[in-house]
């Protein structure tokens, strides 16, 4: 058993045992240090490696060198965000969304991490919240570069909305977006398809002559141009960007057949100007003939009773001749019974790829 | 200062903080100095050989170390904390502490696939033992302030300073209800203070979000549980039998021993490196999911195999570590397996892998609380409690059915030590005063004349009589006082004015004159000793003055089976 100490003791043990704590504290200290410092260079090293990976295509290989930077320097936000994106490019991507989940509880604001979450997001097809994301994405803060960055942020966002054939809210990106971006001329050709997919084909052809006005020799401008105003319904000036295209660029295949079918749409719809009453009521039973024919084709036989009496009725008129004071109003008839035979077509054999029928009544129905 | 010296509890509240302090510096080098050593000695992406000649060469020097200068230092740290605390007073030497420190940094640095929280506990106990022995405390204080330095090393080692208090009382002093609870949640405290001061705000395991997702996953966790108790009874039994053959060999062997761990480890590390050391950053990846069932369960087994080796050759390095490495690696088997099977009810393999720890554990430590509260601060996420409760339940009930002594008392008892267990504490808290209680053959009223007493009692062979009043037990009059009173002329007073001039004579005495039926045996005996009286009255908690009986030293005797009788205590009187 110990033997009672005297308060001088005491004393002694007081002052020994403090005197170890501060010493040790400066010897903690120091290993701290060291520690951290050593860890920070080679958290430095892995971080470099990761980036040297990412280049090369090796996310995999990438990923790994920047969980070995994090396990050193784990509070590191861009080692965080350089992990999640080498996860999304290896298309890991709940593990993206866990790693960016943590990044965002420590950085809900950052702009980079939130862009990415929306990646990341939209990669796995949560269309809402991916929104939400580029959206937090493009109003969050950004360290550098603020304004290319949400140019760019609100760029994927109308990609994202494009893709998703999502044209609500997608004029709402376009407008700020087109004030952001002037200058640009990929942005604005990007911008220019985009207005014509969100519905506003109007402000896709404005862009578009702006392009071709810059760039005369760009056959994009007059492919994008000529969807513009085929978009609009300007045949007649869809046809001949699109020959401006093939000027320029003659094996685009895809600009010839907007061109045939622009032509078949100039010959075949009876609203275009400067045609005879005659030749507008020639086309309408044109038109006619040409929805029963199909019609017939896929419709399965035998035909509801309603489909067989719209069949009948129009096969009538084909076999008529009609005065010609009255053409007018026969027209205007053709039109209206092609049409419903044309919607009985599509509900029962499905929609067709864009025909020039289909696109003459669908204007004739505006 | 003397006053100080005067006041205990000021005393121990002051060295409680001074320990804590210390103990959490002390430990947080030991923790980095192992840390930034094993970074040199065998760097990850390093030559095979190295990890073959580092943990080999190590223990050769440790194995030495330790049998020519620190042979207390040997082993985890935990046992040997527990016989200082209850054979030897609490008494640890500074040498014991300043090997462990050296050798177990050594062991550590080198690869070996050892802990380093059971020896950070004897480092913390023996600190606290030498700063209370130096600072002239009576022994019983120095006892008291052992699990003071036990929980502030856990808490610094383990950053967990709930878990480390918890453990100190289930594991170490083996009572929840300890009365040192307060100075160890105190040390505890200012030891996970100081690690934060040091370190920041940095949790020894990084995890994602854990969550339920069905209720029927706890019957996956039931299924974990059942590996887990399994798992821990194989690694108990394996160490042990390991153990037990390493002891048969020649003595002349015993500092050669611990290299037989070290090229153990080293082989194996030469082709899964992450057996090697404590092994905490695969662990983390492993709780964050980055599962590979076959890598999972090849460390798992190996893992066993190279502890049970390394520990039982002697080296010094803990199990505390190693169980919760185990444990992880079988939880992520089960996980990775229930997952597979059930994606769509089951949460990712890094959930298991927490729960896992908690389970082996549970398993092999046997404290079943601590490993509860222990990840429930590692995750800091409440969902996790049932899952681990379950799990951790039906892994300490199988490992107790089929090895029946927790390992650090089975660890002791290959070394000669027998600890007091569990059972054997609560067999002591089943003695009770209720059960060797009798009736008062005598009990004499206040106003009895002294001559009147003494006719009363002249026959009785006890040593103390209760005195009642009106209001109840009015105290115990001794037979001294009684017999003093006709040469003190005290004849014509009554037993009151007797019991009064004992009182004056004696004042401190009556306070701790008397227990109750709950009172244990042995405190009763310790009351009987500080008293002076060989009888006791018994009475109410809710009345201290309503007498129930009284309780006799042969009484207690008899209960224990030591019979005496009454004529033989005469004799010896």
């Amino acid at each position: 058993m110990a033997k009672p100490a005297s308060g001088l003791s005491l004393l002694r043990t007081f002052s020994l045992t403090i005197a170890a704590i501060a010493v040790f504290f400066l010897i903690d200290t120091v290993l701290v240090r060291t520690e951290k410092a050593e860890s920070r260079a080679a958290a430095a090293r892995a971080y470099e490696n990761g980036m040297r990976l990412m280049g090369q295509g090796r996310y995999v290989d990438a990923a790994g060198e920047f969980e070995d930077a994090l396990a050193l320097a784990r509070e590191n936000l861009t080692y965080t965000l350089a992990l999640a994106q080498a996860l999304l490019a290896a298309d890991r991507l709940p593990k993206a969304e866990a790693t960016l989940s943590d990044l965002l509880q420590r950085d809900g604001t950052g702009g980079a991490p939130n862009l990415a979450m929306a990646r990341v997001l939209a990669k796995e097809g949560k269309f809402i919240d991916a929104v939400s994301y580029y959206h937090r994405a493009i109003y969050g803060r950004w360290t550098s570069d603020a304004a290319r960055n949400r140019v760019q942020a609100r760029s994927e966002l109308v990609d994202f909305l494009v893709a998703n054939h999502s044209t609500e809210g997608l004029l709402a990106e376009l407008l700020p977006l087109q004030q952001e971006a002037l200058g640009d001329l990929a942005t604005q050709k990007k911008l220019a398809f985009a207005f014509i997919a969100a519905g506003s084909p109007a402000r896709g052809a404005e862009l578009f002559r702006d392009i071709v006005r810059r760039e005369p020799q760009d056959p994009d401008g007059y492919a994008g141009l000529g969807e513009a105003e085929f978009a609009r319904g300007n045949y007649r000036a869809a046809r001949a960007n699109f020959e401006a295209v093939l000027r320029l660029r003659p094996s685009d295949a895809a600009s010839r057949q907007r061109l045939n079918l622009s032509n078949q749409v100039l010959a075949l719809d009876p609203a275009q100007r400067g045609l005879s009453r005659e030749e507008q009521y020639q086309r309408s039973l044109k038109i006619l003939e040409l929805a029963v024919a199909s019609a017939t084709e896929c419709l399965a036989s035998p035909m509801s009773a309603t489909t067989r009496d719209l069949i009948d009725s129009a096969n009538n008129i084909l076999r008529k001749r009609t005065q010609p004071t009255r053409q007018v109003e026969a027209m205007d008839k053709n039109m209206q019974l092609a049409d419903m035979i044309w919607q009985i077509r599509r509900s029962e054999c499905g929609a067709t790829s864009q025909t020039a029928i289909d696109l003459v009544l669908s204007r004739a129905s505006q | 200062m003397d006053e100080l010296r005067q006041s205990e509890n000021h005393l121990t509240l002051i060295l409680s903080l001074l320990v804590g302090a210390l103990v959490g510096l002390v430990v947080v080098a030991f923790i980095l100095l192992t840390g930034r050593l094993a970074a040199r000695m065998y760097p990850a992406g390093g030559a095979g050989w190295r990890r073959i000649l580092v943990p080999t060469l190590g223990s050769l020097v440790t194995g030495y170390l330790l049998w020519r200068f620190f042979p207390s230092a040997r082993g985890s740290g935990i046992p040997q904390t527990k016989a200082a605390l209850f054979i030897q007073d609490g008494r640890i030497t500074f040498r014991t502490v300043a090997g462990k420190f050296l050798c177990c940094s050594a062991s550590l640095a080198t690869g070996m696939a050892l802990g380093r929280e059971g020896p950070s506990v004897q480092i913390g106990a023996g600190l606290a033992s030498v700063i209370a022995r130096n600072a002239g405390l009576s022994s019983k204080q120095v006892k008291a302030l052992v699990p003071v330095g036990c929980s502030a090393a856990l808490a610094a080692a383990f950053n967990t300073p709930i878990a480390a208090v918890l453990f100190s009382l289930e594991e170490i002093m083996g009572d929840l209800n300890a009365t040192v609870l307060g100075t160890a949640v105190l040390s505890s405290a200012t030891s996970w203070m100081v690690l934060h001061l040091v370190l920041g705000d940095d949790p020894l395991f990084h995890v994602t979000g854990y969550r339920l997702i069905n209720p029927w996953e706890l019957a996956d966790y039931a299924v974990l549980g059942i590996v887990g108790g399994l798992g821990s009874t194989v690694f108990v039994k394996l160490l042990l039998i390991l153990r037990q053959r390493f002891a048969q060999l020649p003595r002349q062997t015993v500092w050669l021993q611990p290299v037989a761990g070290g090229l153990t480890v080293g082989i194996m590390g030469y082709f899964a490196p992450n057996v090697m050391g404590v092994g905490y950053s695969f662990v983390e990846q492993v709780l964050n999911g980055d599962v590979v069932l076959k890598t999972v369960v090849l460390l798992g087994v190996l893992k066993i195999i190279a502890t049970s080796m390394c520990y039982s050759s002697g080296n010094a390095g803990g199990i505390f570590g190693p169980s919760l490495f185990i444990g992880a690696m079988m939880g992520g088997a089960v996980g990775s397996i229930a997952h597979t099977l059930f994606p769509s009810v089951t949460a990712g393999p890094g959930a298991y892998a927490l729960v896992g720890m908690g389970t082996a554990f549970a398993g092999i430590v046997r404290t079943p609380l601590t490993s509860v509260i222990m990840i429930f601060e590692v995750t800091r996420d409440y969902t996790i409690i049932v899952p681990l409760m379950v799990s951790n339940l039906i892994a300490y009930f199988i490992s107790s059915r089929f090895q029946k002594v927790p390992i650090y008392e089975a660890l002791a008892e290959q070394d000669g030590v027998h600890l007091p267990t569990a059972e054997a504490r609560a067999q002591a808290g089943r003695s009770q005063v209720a059960h060797a209680m009798r009736e008062a053959p005598i009990i004499l009223a206040a106003d009895t004349p002294a001559y009147e007493a003494q006719e009363r009692v002249k026959d009785s062979l006890l040593n103390a009589w209760p005195v009642v009043d009106q209001q109840g037990l009015y105290g115990m009059l001794r037979s001294a006082e009684l017999e003093k009173a006709p040469v003190n002329g005290y004849a014509a007073k009554n037993v009151r004015d007797l019991l009064n001039e004992q009182s004056r004579n004696d004042p401190l005495h009556l306070e701790s004159a008397h227990v109750h039926p709950d009172h244990t045996l042995s405190l009763a005996l310790e009351r009987m000793g500080s008293s002076g009286l060989r009888t006791l009255p018994v009475v109410s908690r809710a009345n201290v003055r309503q007498l129930l009986g009284i309780v006799l030293l042969d009484d207690i005797l008899d209960f224990f089976g030591v019979h005496q009788s009454a004529d033989e205590s005469e004799t010896e009187e």
